[in-house]
């Protein structure tokens, strides 16, 4: 029953995103506008899949970390997409591809500093070590960055930090193509990842005794996620809320058991940031809000509804 | 035999002196066994080598037929049920999915949990007394109860062999007791391997069919309570005088008192 | 925004005593000099234009690092950045009037430089108007009042010129992603309507905003207008993107060039610049 309200509203959140705009379109011209066709229906389902790609790698590191507080972007990697674009803008790397693919590579710099020194000895990945590097990572890399800002021309690099605040305006069937093709493996790896995951929040000796291949699962959640996450940043910048509160939601209605949890929460994530990029384009048309407030302004309530009818445990 | 370790020994990177030198154990199915000794006498470590969490330097430490770090982590989780002496769940969890988790090493990676893994479940809380808690959420227990939980957890494994490490460390004379009696109860008729880390040696003499001293990671006595706990003996490893009464058939300790040294 | 101004014009009066000057400035503030400012440090690009325009060249001694125009600024020291200004710098030059960007960050540091006994003026221009009240209000401070009012009437007439019939429908965008365009509230909007074009955002109030993607291509403008770097490549790289290419100026490539130094700040060259884009959009004869 809840799958099925789920399905509901992923359908409407995206038929909502195709039929709403700033441009009003009438319905029976839907089927043939070249804007619904090049610009809505593309940027609709690369909201969901930046949107799931967010909350399901958020409950992957939650469950990592075993913190309840993890969010994607914890870890340094929205330092290290930053600094990229800042460095791209500065450098005059370009191409009109040249601000992605310069958040990705910050991004995976950044997840690579975060595993070389989150590894203690005996080659184990220690959560709480993670966590500090990831904050110190973070950390320098905005120190580099705000650096950068303020040697050079400002008004260029402004830009930057306008498109690092997160939108979906770059959406194209393109960019929906690359993601629909590299989203599905990080997320296969989750997935198969769902089990140990439960057995991990027992703490890492109880999931050893249990079964679970704890360096393997570990290594593997964390590139995982980082991978989702750094794709996402670099289509769509820093969103963020729907990594952090999307698990939280999911876990209020599914529980616990990941096998679960993880699926719920990729259509929720993808629901939510629609949704909200819906409301981003339509609430102060022609102009448009950076989705990343919309998601903190939609999220944050509902969240507070749901704790106070289901209460949290 | 279902554990044999045999003649190990082991050195912690950076350590001064060896953790474990040339200690040996090995139990049968339906046998109960005691690993008694000191604060870093070895007894986790022993605990490491046995379940191939580390590999010894040298000797080897075998589990069924196999090097217990040959063996593969679910099917290890199949034959070895462990209650480990730390745990904390980072997420509210109720009792039933708690010990549902002990279901795991047996289910394959994409099949959900079936009618007998749920039946085994059952049969866990049972025999821990634990079916009254089965909704109760694992934060709301006691130490006594969450001890029961956990135990159910590894019975739920269906395992061979059953390992307790520590399991009174936070527990009262009654639920102390109770773990005890529960855990002879298991072994003896159903034929399960238990084995025991403890501090509590009174208990271990009372319930356990062999024990194993550790003193400084060097085996100090092996064999019936009663022969290894003699006074010389406990003396020794302990380096506190004592004296050893005689309860329902097992040498009991008594601590003497001395007189501290006043400098 | 009201200019009070006091003024002897022949210098001296029988008294024998200097007369006083005082403005107020865009923060509302109330600006004193007993004399024409000797010593002027501009902190930003405009107001240094601005200053030699009205032939107070000789009175800066010192700019900021982007202030390259006109060429005589450059030879004047260069004090750092002017949005968040090095205030030893700048007092190293001995100013007796500092001329700030009117933001909030700014506000501060004007009353840091107060503190050190130096006048400070806070000014920010983002329409015609605007110019034409600092040309009036830096003259009177700069002891160049007639430059200053004849710069003013240049602007105001500019400003109150009849704006010929709209022939060409114009879009400003000044970044990509995500998508942001010039509004009404700016100087260029201004100068596109007096040049003969439509701005399609006029109906925005702001000087800039973000937009969706889809209104662009909704209100379809015949040519789009940029302010790229003078190294910048043409077309920029952006109109590659798919998404953008959903636009029919995009697609076709029709792209209007509006170079940094006459366009890139309100200026009082603005009939020049109006000129200028006058020809550009000549060329241009789709609507």
């Amino acid at each position: 029953m809840r799958w099925v309200l789920l399905g509901l509203a992923a359908a409407g959140a995206l038929g909502a995103a195709v039929v709403l705009g700033p441009a009003a379109i009438p319905l029976a011209e839907l089927g043939t506008s070249p804007i619904v066709r090049d610009l809505r229906l593309p940027r609709a389902l690369l909201a969901f899949l930046v949107g799931g790609a967010l909350a399901t790698a958020g409950t992957g590191l939650q469950g990592l970390l075993r913190n309840p507080l993890a969010d994607p972007f914890l870890l340094g990697l929205s330092g290290g997409a930053g600094l990229g674009v800042v460095l791209a803008i500065a450098l005059g790397w370009g191409g009109p591809w040249g601000l992605p693919v310069a958040a990705f590579a910050g991004a995976m710099g950044a997840m690579v500093l975060v595993y070389r020194l989150g590894l203690v000895s005996g080659g184990a990945l220690d959560p709480r070590t993670m966590l500090l590097a990831g904050v110190a990572v973070g950390a320098f890399a905005a120190a580099v960055t705000t650096a950068i800002v303020s040697l050079a021309e400002a008004s260029q690099l402004r830009n930057a930090f306008l498109w690092l605040w997160g939108g979906l305006s770059g959406a194209s069937w393109q960019t929906v193509a690359v993601l629909a093709v590299y989203a599905p493996v990080p997320l296969a790896v989750l997935a198969a990842a769902a089990r140990p995951l439960d057995l991990l929040a027992l703490g890492e000796e109880p999931a050893r005794y249990l079964g679970a291949d704890v360096e393997r699962v570990k290594r593997r959640v964390y590139l995982a996620a980082s991978l989702l996450t750094a794709a996402a940043v670099a289509v769509s910048g820093v969103i963020g809320f729907v990594g952090l509160l999307v698990p939280h939601l999911a876990r209020l209605v599914w529980g616990h058991r990941h096998g679960a949890l993880l699926p719920a929460a990729f259509v929720g994530g993808g629901t939510l940031l629609t949704l909200a990029d819906t409301l981003a384009r339509t609430v102060v048309a022609p102009r448009e809000l950076p989705v990343g407030i919309v998601t903190a302004l939609v999220g944050v309530p509902v969240f507070a509804l749901l704790l106070r009818r289901w209460g949290a445990p | 035999m279902i554990l044999d370790v045999r003649d190990v020994t082991y050195r912690y990177p950076g350590a001064a002196r060896d953790a474990l030198a040339g200690v040996s154990l090995a139990l049968d199915p339906g046998e109960f066994v005691a690993v008694l000794g000191p604060n870093g006498s070895g007894k986790t470590t022993l605990l490491r080598i046995a379940l191939g969490a580390v590999r010894p330097a040298a000797g080897e430490a075998l589990v069924g037929d196999r090097r217990a770090h040959d063996w593969e982590p679910q099917a290890l989780a199949r034959a070895v049920g462990v209650v480990p002496q730390r745990e904390e769940s980072a997420f509210p969890l109720r009792v039933r999915d708690a010990v549902l988790l002990g279901r795991y090493p047996h289910l394959s990676p994409w099949a959900p949990a079936g009618a007998a893994d749920y039946a085994a479940v059952e049969r866990a809380l049972r025999a821990c007394d634990a079916l009254p808690l089965a909704d109760r959420w694992l934060a709301t227990l006691s130490g006594g109860e969450y001890q029961r939980v956990r135990l159910a957890r590894a019975l739920a494994q269906e395992p061979r062999l059953l390992v307790l490490d520590e399991p009174t460390a936070s527990l009262d004379l009654r639920h102390e007791m109770e773990l005890f009696e529960r855990t002879r109860l298991l072994a003896v008729p159903e034929g399960l391997a238990v084995l025991v880390i403890t501090h509590h040696v009174n208990l271990a003499t009372r319930f356990a069919d062999r024990v194993l001293l550790l003193h400084d990671g060097r085996p100090a006595a092996q064999g019936r309570p009663g022969d290894v706990l003699t006074r010389g003996t406990v003396e020794r490893v302990f380096d506190w005088p004592v004296a050893i009464a005689q309860f329902d058939g097992a040498p009991q300790i008594v601590p003497l008192r001395r007189p501290l040294e006043v400098r | 925004m009201l200019v009070g101004l006091a003024l002897l014009a022949c210098g001296r009066g029988a008294t024998g005593r200097p007369a006083a000057l005082a403005v107020t400035d865009d923060a509302g503030r109330r600006v004193n000099l007993v004399a024409p400012a000797a010593r002027v440090v501009s902190l930003a690009p405009s107001l240094t234009e601005l200053l030699f325009a009205l032939g107070a060249g000789p009175q800066v001694v010192g700019r900021t690092t982007w202030c390259r125009y006109p060429a005589a600024a450059a030879a004047v020291p260069d004090v750092g950045d002017g949005l968040s200004p090095n205030l030893e710098a700048v007092a190293a030059r001995r100013p007796d009037l500092v001329l700030l960007y009117h933001s909030p960050l700014n506000e501060t540091t004007a009353a840091q430089l107060e503190r050190l006994g130096i006048a400070t003026v806070l000014l920010r221009q983002d329409r015609h108007a605007d110019v034409a009240r600092h040309a009036r209000l830096l003259g009177v401070l700069t002891g160049h009042p007639g430059a200053g009012d004849s710069i003013g009437r240049v602007l105001d007439s500019v400003v109150a010129a009849a704006a010929p019939p709209a022939r060409v429908r114009v879009a400003i965008v000044v970044w990509d992603a995500p998508p942001t365009v010039i509004g009404a509230g700016s100087y260029l909007d201004e100068l596109v309507t007096l040049a003969g074009g439509a701005n399609v955002f006029h109906d925005l109030a702001a000087a800039s905003a973000t937009v969706s993607l889809e209104t662009i291509v909704h209100r379809d403008p015949g040519v789009i207008a940029i302010l790229p770097d003078a190294d910048a490549v043409m077309p920029p790289a952006w109109a590659r993107r798919p998404e953008w290419r959903a636009v029919r100026a995009v697609r076709a490539g029709r792209f209007l060039v509006l170079p940094a130094e006459l366009f890139g700040r309100p200026s009082p060259r603005a009939p020049e610049a109006v000129l200028e884009l006058r020809r550009l959009l000549a060329r241009e004869t789709t609507p």
